[in-house]
Order: C-alpha cells, then sequence, then structure tokens
C-alpha cells in the first residue's frame, strides 16, 4: 500500500505536470476564499476595536449607573414616578454588595488652567461628584493622603495623552512618563467660569492642521462668550467664580474630572445659587411639569446616581434589584453587550451576504475541480494501467487521485487566504487613512486603531477543513473512475 | 510455479463472443525460460494478462506461486503483482515526467518501501545494467535499448519470482535485441527468476530454454 508521504508527493508531481490547469483551478478556489476570508478578518477586527475600545474608554469597572424612569410622560397629572432621594440611596448603602452610592453631581461649567494644552482646546468643561471608593481606586494612595485641604481630582487620561507639537501643527501622543507626571500636580478648578469654553486651538480643514489662536483671535473669542449674557447685572454675577485648590491625585480611562461627591455637591449648590442670582428668581418652583409633564428634582432628589459594587460582585443581581424598584440600572457590562449585540448582529448580515457570495464563487470552484480531475483521469489512462500492473491497489489509485483533487483545493484556500489577510489588511489602513484624514478632533485620534484587521484563526481552520471535504466530494466521481480504469484496456492504450 | 488449468477467456465484442483463450492447460517450473510464440492475436498477451492477474479468466484456475489468483480480492491480487511478478513491455511504459532512478522505483512506491530504501535498490540495479550515469535522465533522454533496460530493472526491482515480458524486443533493432535477450537470460540464470516471454521473433525465442506455440487461444 501506497505510504500517504509519497501518495503527496505523486499527487505533486501530477498537479505540476498541469501547471496551467493547476493554476486555473487554485485561482477559482481561491476567489471564494478571498472574498470570505477578508470580510471575515475585517468583521473580526471591527469587532476586536469594539470590545477593545468599549472595555478601555467605557465607564468603569463594577459600576452600575442608576436612573430614575425615564419614561415619556405626557400628561402633566401623571407624575414622574420617583426620583432618587437621599433615603433612597443611603438603603442601597446598606446592600451587602454595594460598597459606595453617590448621587451623579456634574459640575459646570468648570475652567481647569493646566488643561490649556488639552486638545478640545477648552479646558475642562464638568467635573463629576464620584463616591470616594471610587476615587480611590484610581488613586496613589499617597497622593491622596497629601491632597490636604486641596480637592482630590482624577483626570481622564484622554484630556493628557496628547500634546500639540508647534512643528507639525498637529497633537503627538504625548510620552507616557509626561503622562504619569500629571500625578501630584497642583491645579486650580474655577467653578462657573464662561471661559471654561474658550477654545485656543483651531483647526484648518484646508491645511489639516490645528493652529494656535493668536491673542487677538482669544480675546475676540472671550468678548464673544461675554456678550451671551444679556444684561450687565448677568455679567457681573457669572464673572463670579468659585476658585479651588485641587491636586491631581490619579488618572482614569475616558475623558472625565472626577472628585468626590461632597466636595462637587457643594460646588453645585455654589453654582445653583449663583444662577438664581442672575436670573432673580427663586431656585426651583415647587411644582413644574412643563411641557412634557416633567418636574426637575428638588433639594434631596437625583435624577441619577451611581453604584459601586464591591470588587468581583456579580452585578446582575444587583441590577434587577434596582429595575425591580422601577429604576433603569446599566452596568459597563450590559451596556457593552448590548452595543456588541447590535454590532454582531449588523455584522451578521454582511458576513451573510460575503458567505453566500463566497459559496457561490465556490460551488463554481467545485465544477472546475471535478472537471479539472475527471480531465486528468482520462489523460492518465496509461499510468492507471501502469499503476495497477505495477501492484497498485485501485484504493491506492482512488487516494492518488482525491489527494491531487484535495491538495489543488487546499492550495486554492491556503492561496485565499493569504490573499484575503492581504486584502483585508490593505483595505484596513486604506480604511484608517481615509477615516483619520477628516478627523478634525484629535481626541479623536486616540480611538482611531492601527488596523481593523484581525486573524480569524477559527474560520480559517473551518475554511481549510471545509475545503477538504468539498474537494474531496468534487474529486469522488473521477477518483473512482480513475480506480474502475480497466488496467488490460488502459495498457493496450499504449 | 505457474499452472493454468483448462482457461479459457472469452471476449463480448458486440453481439460476436471472441474466444481468446480455449482451455489452455500450463505447467511452468520455477526458474524456467519459456519462450510463448505465436501470431498476432493468437492470445499471447492474454495469457500474460491472465498470469499476472490483470484478467479474470471466463473458466479454469489460474495458480502461481502457489495462489489461486481466483480467489483473491483486489488488495491481494494487487500485492501479489507487486511481490510475484515483473513486467516488461514492448512499449517500456516508462512515464516521461520521472526520471530513470523514479521509474525503476515506482513498484516499490506500491510495496510501502522508504524513500531511501527505494533509491538505493533501484540506484544499485541501474548500476549493475551500466545505466548509473543514467539515472536522473528522463526516458525521452534515453535510447531504445536503455529504456528498456530500465524498463528490466523496474521488473527487477521487488526481487520477483517471475518476469512476464511481452514482445520485449518488439520495438528494438536487432543487434540490440539481441543484447537485451542475453541480459533476460542471465538474469534468469544467475537469480533463478521464472521468465514467461511472449515473442513472434525467431531469434528472440531462442534464448529461452523452451518454446511453446500457441494458435487460436490454445497451445499446439
Amino acid at each position: 500500500m501506497i505510504r500517504r508521504r509519497d501518495q503527496i508527493r505523486l499527487s505533486l508531481q501530477k498537479i505540476g505536470l498541469r501547471k496551467k490547469r493547476a493554476v486555473f483551478s487554485i485561482i477559482s478556489v481561491a476567489l471564494g476564499i478571498i472574498v470570505v476570508v477578508t470580510v471575515n478578518s475585517l468583521m473580526r477586527g471591527v469587532r476586536d476595536l469594539v470590545i477593545r475600545t468599549g472595555y478601555t474608554e467605557e465607564i468603569d469597572q463594577d459600576l452600575i449607573r442608576v436612573s430614575a424612569d425615564q419614561r415619556y410622560d405626557d400628561s402633566p397629572s401623571r407624575k414622574r414616578k420617583q426620583f432618587l432621594t437621599d433615603e433612597l440611596l443611603a438603603k442601597f448603602r446598606e446592600w451587602k454588595e454595594i460598597e459606595a452610592v453617590a448621587p451623579n453631581i456634574s459640575v459646570h461649567p468648570l475652567n481647569v488652567d493646566a488643561l490649556a494644552e488639552s486638545p478640545r482646546a477648552s479646558s475642562g468643561g464638568y467635573v463629576t461628584g464620584a463616591p470616594e471608593a471610587l476615587i480611590r481606586r484610581y488613586a496613589d494612595a499617597k497622593q491622596l493622603a497629601a491632597s490636604g485641604n486641596a480637592v482630590p481630582l482624577v483626570i481622564g487620561e484622554r484630556f493628557v495623552k496628547l500634546r500639540y507639537n508647534e512643528k507639525t501643527k498637529k497633537f503627538d501622543l504625548e510620552d507616557p512618563a509626561r503622562v504619569q507626571a500629571w500625578i501630584g500636580r497642583e491645579v486650580t478648578l474655577r467653578v462657573g467660569d464662561p471661559m471654561a469654553q474658550l477654545e485656543r486651538f483651531h483647526y484648518d480643514y484646508e491645511k489639516k492642521q490645528w493652529l494656535r489662536l493668536s491673542e487677538e483671535e482669544t480675546a475676540q473669542r472671550r468678548k464673544s462668550i461675554e456678550s451671551y449674557e444679556s444684561n450687565e447685572f448677568d455679567k457681573l454675577i457669572h464673572a463670579r467664580t468659585l476658585t479651588l485648590k485641587a491636586r491631581v491625585v490619579g488618572l482614569c480611562p475616558g475623558r472625565r474630572l472626577l472628585i468626590p461627591e461632597e466636595p462637587a455637591r457643594l460646588c453645585a449648590k455654589w453654582l445653583k445659587q449663583r444662577d438664581a442670582l442672575a436670573r432673580l428668581r427663586p431656585v426651583e418652583p415647587e411644582a413644574d411639569y412643563g411641557q412634557y409633564g416633567r418636574r426637575a428634582p428638588r433639594e434631596g432628589e437625583y435624577a441619577m446616581a451611581v453604584v459601586l459594587l464591591k470588587s468581583g460582585t456579580n452585578p446582575e443581581p444587583v441590577v434587577k434589584r434596582l429595575r425591580d424598584m422601577g429604576f433603569e440600572a446599566t452596568t459597563r457590562q450590559n451596556a457593552f453587550e448590548s452595543f456588541l449585540k447590535e454590532v454582531d448582529a449588523a455584522m451578521k448580515i454582511v458576513k451573510r451576504i460575503a458567505y453566500a457570495f463566497g459559496g457561490v464563487l465556490l460551488l463554481l470552484a467545485c465544477g472546475l475541480l471535478w472537471s479539472t480531475t475527471s480531465r486528468i483521469v482520462s489523460d492518465s489512462r496509461a499510468d492507471i494501467g501502469l499503476f495497477r500492473a505495477l501492484g497498485a491497489t485501485k484504493s491506492d489509485v482512488r487516494r492518488l487521485f482525491l489527494s491531487e483533487t484535495v491538495l489543488l483545493g487546499e492550495l486554492g484556500t491556503l492561496t485565499g487566504i493569504l490573499l484575503g489577510w492581504t486584502a483585508a489588511y490593505w483595505i484596513s489602513q486604506l480604511v484608517i487613512h481615509l477615516a483619520s484624514g477628516d478627523i478634525s478632533d484629535p481626541e479623536e485620534m486616540l480611538m482611531v486603531p492601527r488596523t481593523i484587521f484581525a486573524v480569524d484563526w477559527l474560520s480559517c481552520a473551518m475554511l481549510l477543513f471545509g475545503a477538504a471535504g468539498v474537494s474531496l466530494l468534487a474529486g469522488l466521481w473521477p477518483a473512482n473512475r480513475a480506480a474502475n480504469v480497466d488496467p488490460v484496456k488502459a495498457l493496450k492504450r499504449e | 510455479m505457474i499452472k493454468l488449468h483448462n482457461v479459457s477467456v472469452t471476449y463480448r465484442l458486440k453481439s460476436e463472443s471472441v474466444e481468446a483463450l480455449r482451455s489452455a492447460n500450463l505447467d511452468l517450473a520455477e526458474g524456467s525460460f519459456v519462450a510463448i510464440m505465436g501470431p498476432s492475436g493468437s492470445g499471447k498477451t492474454t495469457l500474460i494478462q491472465v498470469i499476472a492477474g490483470l484478467l479474470t479468466p471466463t473458466a479454469g484456475d489460474v495458480i502461481v506461486n502457489g495462489q489461486n489468483l481466483r480467489q483473491l480480492d483486489d488488495r491481494a491480487i494487487s500485492e501479489f503483482r507487486n511481490r510475484t511478478i515483473g513486467f516488461v513491455f514492448q512499449f517500456f511504459n516508462l512515464p516521461s515526467y520521472y526520471t530513470a532512478l523514479d521509474n525503476v522505483a515506482l513498484p516499490l512506491v506500491f510495496a510501502g518501501v522508504s524513500e531511501t530504501e527505494r533509491r538505493d535498490r533501484a540506484r544499485a540495479l541501474l548500476d549493475e545494467f551500466g545505466l548509473g550515469d543514467r539515472a536522473i535522465h528522463k526516458p525521452e533522454q534515453l535510447s531504445g535499448g536503455e529504456a528498456q533496460r530500465v524498463a528490466i530493472a523496474r521488473a527487477l526491482v521487488n526481487s520477483p519470482k517471475i518476469i512476464l515480458a511481452d514482445e520485449p524486443t518488439g520495438n528494438l533493432d536487432r543487434d540490440t535485441g539481441a543484447r537485451l535477450m542475453e541480459l533476460l537470460q542471465k538474469i534468469n540464470r544467475e537469480r533463478g527468476v521464472t521468465i514467461l516471454l511472449v515473442t513472434h521473433d525467431e531469434k528472440a525465442a531462442a534464448f529461452a530454454q523452451q518454446t511453446l506455440r500457441i494458435e487460436k487461444g490454445a497451445f499446439v
């Protein structure tokens, strides 16, 4: 019985004898594979990117965002179901799975002088009050202890990951050491400063460059912001800011500024009173349902809160409990998973189209393989007769021709996989190049991946197995025909 | 070594049946060198095909080397051909895409012999037949005599007990044919291989120890 190694060697030799036909068969198989592999590699790359960015840029671990029921309520007589209250938050704190709870307090506007080089040009925007436990997770313990009277501040990495390059007029990735150097830095927070929205850079779409604004341009923009206030009194009131000394105690993912809940609460209160003073009207009407039957939260009521779970706790039971109480609760996990599900559903459609197209091409290739093997069998009758005379069994002959077809199929698949990877890589580079060319926000550059190409090993292995199976099917009939060639007649022909 | 008992082979050619062998009986001893002579269509080649197990007779038994070929399945009969029979054809039957060395080693491929051993055994035979320097040549680069010697080396590479030679000199000139017959005679004498030679060339048949004549499918 012929050895497997010799079987492959003989088959390769026979393929080599019909180079043109073999190349044609290989290309025909490769075409369908290219389509499938290209789409698969890109889809896999996109999925990996979604997972990567979703996990690194999204909200914190073990954190549940709780919001009061936001259902549309079109009748002034129907009140919003319930707000989160201090009492409810205190109740949540007693749950054994929960480490900390804090209302979602956003202090806006906020100006952080030290972020003047921030790529978003404006220095800050708003700061969020976070449970101290969350601050501790990101903070350097020594820095936190050393903060003293200064407000501990956690800065989102996206504020400090880019640096303006005067030569190229672009934002470059900051040296990691310099990013880390932010920890321990003293900064000034100016709460209520409308100049927080003052931009320092301007993107020139024609030159595709970021230009630092001149002093005159800055002054002009400053004037424009001041002109938002309709009268001198408001202007005077809004010029009052609350200045706080803060110390950067840690860095967190994303673009956020976090301070502990208590100072945030004080800042918010201060802002509310200042704005009320500017408008010369009460802080909040008791029952203002407005156009959509909604009212603003009163003192001690909150539309949103954050719940920090103890490390390693399964969030699902807590989420369910909160939902049962009528609140909307989302975790990083389930928000991300529902997004991923949508991505997967979209990819499924694209993949199905590609697979159908690739399948049709492979079916055609299968027909071509069948015809190639049939032709080879017809051309090889004399050899078959000789092989049988020299001791080849029917099974040897069948295996010789089958391995020839399978080799052609596998060579086509391998070629297709390699070309598919190449195509996917270049398409990914092209997409990135085109997409990044239109990005005017340098922060978005941080989100641009180096590639959206990824190797899907499992599907490649499946393709190789599948190709072997399809080639076997394509070669079975001609190989059986070869095995049943009458050696006497075949030798007579010669 | 080779026994045929009332062997008949009948072909159906359209509506007509043709008897290629008619109750043929034969008994050849081990180590004999027998020539079968007869006109074209007398059944010489059919006889060889029956002895090699390539053709199953319509009637009768073929016993070669103690094995009744009728009782063997495809695997067993292929193994029998591979180990017991060596073929020499009129037109050499050397695949043009193999070198002389690969051609000689071909039966060993079907015997499952390792590549190193195949090459060693094939090279030794080529050297013995004075074709050592032609080992890497393709058949079209060889003369008729050289090609037929390569074919004989191929027939011998698996140390068979029987060589079936079908008109081996039919495609060679007289001198080359004579030298080839001397080689077959030498193989028969020195290796004790039974040789059954089918020919219509009297001079070639003269090299055999015994000559049998066949006409219309029967020995006369």
